[in-house]
């Protein structure tokens, strides 16, 4: 049973790497605007899981102190990093809305979402 | 006292999303509310920081929660003398902009000052707060009305910059995530004070990594080379008084955040050497490229990442004399940048392509905009008597101190090809005849009044460098006391 646990620990480690990994990739390599964004939310999603994945304790339960519970602080899981990931989505979603518009904003001035045709601004 | 530390933040928050609805009640009140806010915040920054001064920090501990396990403010004589120096370029860029375009209308003037006030409170935010995941959000703050900001003009080229500046911040706030993250799984403490007590119990190789992550972070905010290919697109494309913001006011919280990680948070060998560094070839790459540029305001970007290449290594120096003179330094370019940046944008005002030639002959025509714009000039290359000759001796004298000897050498060398093209467009405005298209624009009062306080300014701090050096010495040695943070966060209740 622990070593399973261990897999699935790992498991979820290597896929939030995997996403950050997957996120990049796609946000240093692809050359339309839109798939950059959606690279861009990607890596976002995978560090949200490994954030979330880290404050887990196994067997743990809810950190809310209810009936039953009101001295089984130490098997309660970490509330911060769920408090930190619901912050951190918030601004991952305004920084992706943002993003959007500002990409329909390029694609109403240039006609074409490919960032090889858009470079009037150089070094 | 006539407040607290947080209302730094509350009170432009507030006054930011107030904005809209006072304005359906007056239309001027969108303009005057800023302007209140930004008095009100440069009021309250010079009464606290003369109270710290005397008596010690104040650390506010928000919603009863103390360190390490609240939230905290620490408001000391080094985050109050950043935080007195926005406030004041903030109201600046509030006067310099109250009419700032005669054609701008109702509705591009509340979003100009609702995101100007959301990216100061961000900048004071991120130099005010004493935990790293706060830091993070007002980092993002920031970012989010940067990007709007940088956007402002609706222009092909302007979305472009902001775009790329976008996707690097971003990037940056992945990176910060990870880093936090990582600090997190190993201390189990957000604190920055508890952090630094703790640091030393953490694994070597999980310190690296976090303080590479950081430092990536930071660096893409801070303009350090090769993380600052957004700036010079972002200022070029931004309003002129938004590019003195950036280089007065953002970029300052960003080295900030670099210094108070490597000062205070962790204790990791050789930070101070890689400060020195990246601060060396930011410097060079920077003011060489600047040499080359043809559009002003790009020059002016690319100087000013020089400048911050400066400060950089003013604080790799590592001792009291150097971080002496990287406050100085931080001081002296954010006022006499700020005032090349608003003298520059009405130099190139109606020009659509705001090369650097259309400046030609314009001091007989804008005497007094041409004027400020030679002042900012020589005070920023470091001519006495003017400011920026104080703040560069200064840096050279920490170097010899610490017989950094390549050091001044390269410094003073890099000094020539910034006078080189200062000089260049100075002679161009007085020296050569304008050109048959170019008209010149006439400032409007409030412009003139604002480029005429901060030319003054950089005369007194020239004629009088002791005014200010007072004050910088507590700030650096306040920088310096580790031990002493520490102790006050974690003390206070």
């Amino acid at each position: 049973m622990d070593s399973l646990y261990k897999m699935i620990e790992y498991g979820i480690y290597s896929a939030a790497i995997l996403l950050i990994l997957v996120g990049l990739y796609g946000a240093l390599t692809k050359k339309s605007l839109i798939k950059i964004v959606i690279g861009l939310s990607i890596v976002d999603a995978g560090i949200h899981l490994l954030l979330v994945s880290i404050g887990y304790l196994k067997g743990g339960t809810a950190p809310i102190f209810s009936p039953g519970y009101e001295d089984k602080a130490d098997i309660m899981v970490d509330p911060i990093p769920q408090a930190l990931v619901l912050t951190a989505i918030v601004i991952g979603f305004a920084v992706t809305a943002v993003a959007l518009s500002l990409v329909i904003r390029l694609y109403r001035h240039h006609d074409t979402l490919q960032i090889d045709d858009i470079k009037n601004l150089k070094w | 006292m006539v407040g607290t530390p947080v209302l730094f933040i509350a009170i432009p928050l507030l006054a930011a999303f107030l904005i809209p609805l006072l304005g359906m009640i007056w239309k001027e009140l969108v303009r005057i509310i800023p302007g209140l806010v930004l008095a009100y915040m440069l009021v309250l920054s010079v009464s606290l920081l003369s109270y710290v001064l005397e008596n010690g920090p104040i650390v506010e501990v928000l919603s009863g929660w103390a360190p390490p396990i609240g939230i905290n403010l620490v408001f000391s004589a080094f985050s109050g003398f950043l935080v007195t120096l926005m406030s004041f370029l903030g109201l600046i860029i509030w006067i310099y902009s109250y009419r700032f375009k005669r054609n701008v209308d109702f509705e591009p003037s509340k979003k100009y000052f609702i995101l100007l006030l959301m990216m100061i409170t961000g900048s004071i935010g991120i130099v005010l707060t004493g935990d790293i995941f706060n830091l993070f959000v007002f980092i993002e703050i920031v970012g989010i009305s940067g990007y709007a900001l940088a956007a402002f003009y609706m222009g092909r080229n302007s979305a472009e910059a902001s775009f790329k500046y976008l996707f690097m911040g971003s990037l940056a706030s992945a990176f910060l995530l990870l880093a936090i993250m990582i600090i997190y799984s190993q201390l189990g403490t957000l604190n920055m004070a508890d952090i630094a007590s703790k640091v030393h119990l953490m694994d070597p190789t999980y310190k690296v990594v976090a303080i590479i992550f950081f430092m990536a972070a930071i660096g893409i905010e801070a303009e350090i080379f090769p993380l600052n290919g957004w700036a010079p697109d972002v200022y070029t494309e931004a309003p002129g008084p938004v590019g003195a913001a950036f280089s007065g006011i953002v970029v300052k919280a960003a080295v900030y955040a670099a210094v108070r990680m490597v000062y205070t948070l962790f204790d990791v060998s050789g930070t101070y050497d890689f400060l020195l560094i990246m601060g060396l070839i930011t410097l060079i790459v920077a003011e060489t490229t600047a040499l080359r540029q043809d559009k002003l305001k790009r020059m002016l970007a690319f100087s000013s990442i020089g400048q911050m290449g400066l400060v950089l290594i003013a604080f790799g120096i590592g001792t009291l004399e150097g971080v002496f003179a990287a406050l100085f330094l931080m001081l002296n370019h954010a006022i006499t940048k700020s005032l090349l940046f608003l003298s520059g944008s009405y130099l190139v005002f109606n020009s659509k392509d705001k090369y650097i030639k259309e400046v030609n002959g314009l001091g007989k025509f804008m005497p007094i905009t041409s004027f400020l714009f030679a002042l900012g000039a020589f005070a920023i290359v470091g001519l006495p008597p003017f400011a920026g000759f104080w703040s560069k001796l200064s840096v050279l004298t920490a170097a010899a101190d610490s017989n950094l000897i390549l050091i001044i050498a390269l410094i003073l060398i890099v000094s020539v090809i910034e006078i080189v093209y200062y000089f260049r467009v100075v002679n161009r405005i007085y020296f050569f005849k304008k050109g048959e298209s170019v008209i010149p624009q006439r400032p409007t009062a409030h412009a003139l009044l604002a480029m005429i306080t901060l030319g003054a300014i950089i005369l007194i701090i020239g004629f009088y460098p002791d005014s200010i050096t007072g004050i910088l010495h507590k700030a650096s040695a306040d920088l310096m006391d580790k031990t002493k943070y520490i102790n006050d966060v974690l003390s206070a209740k």
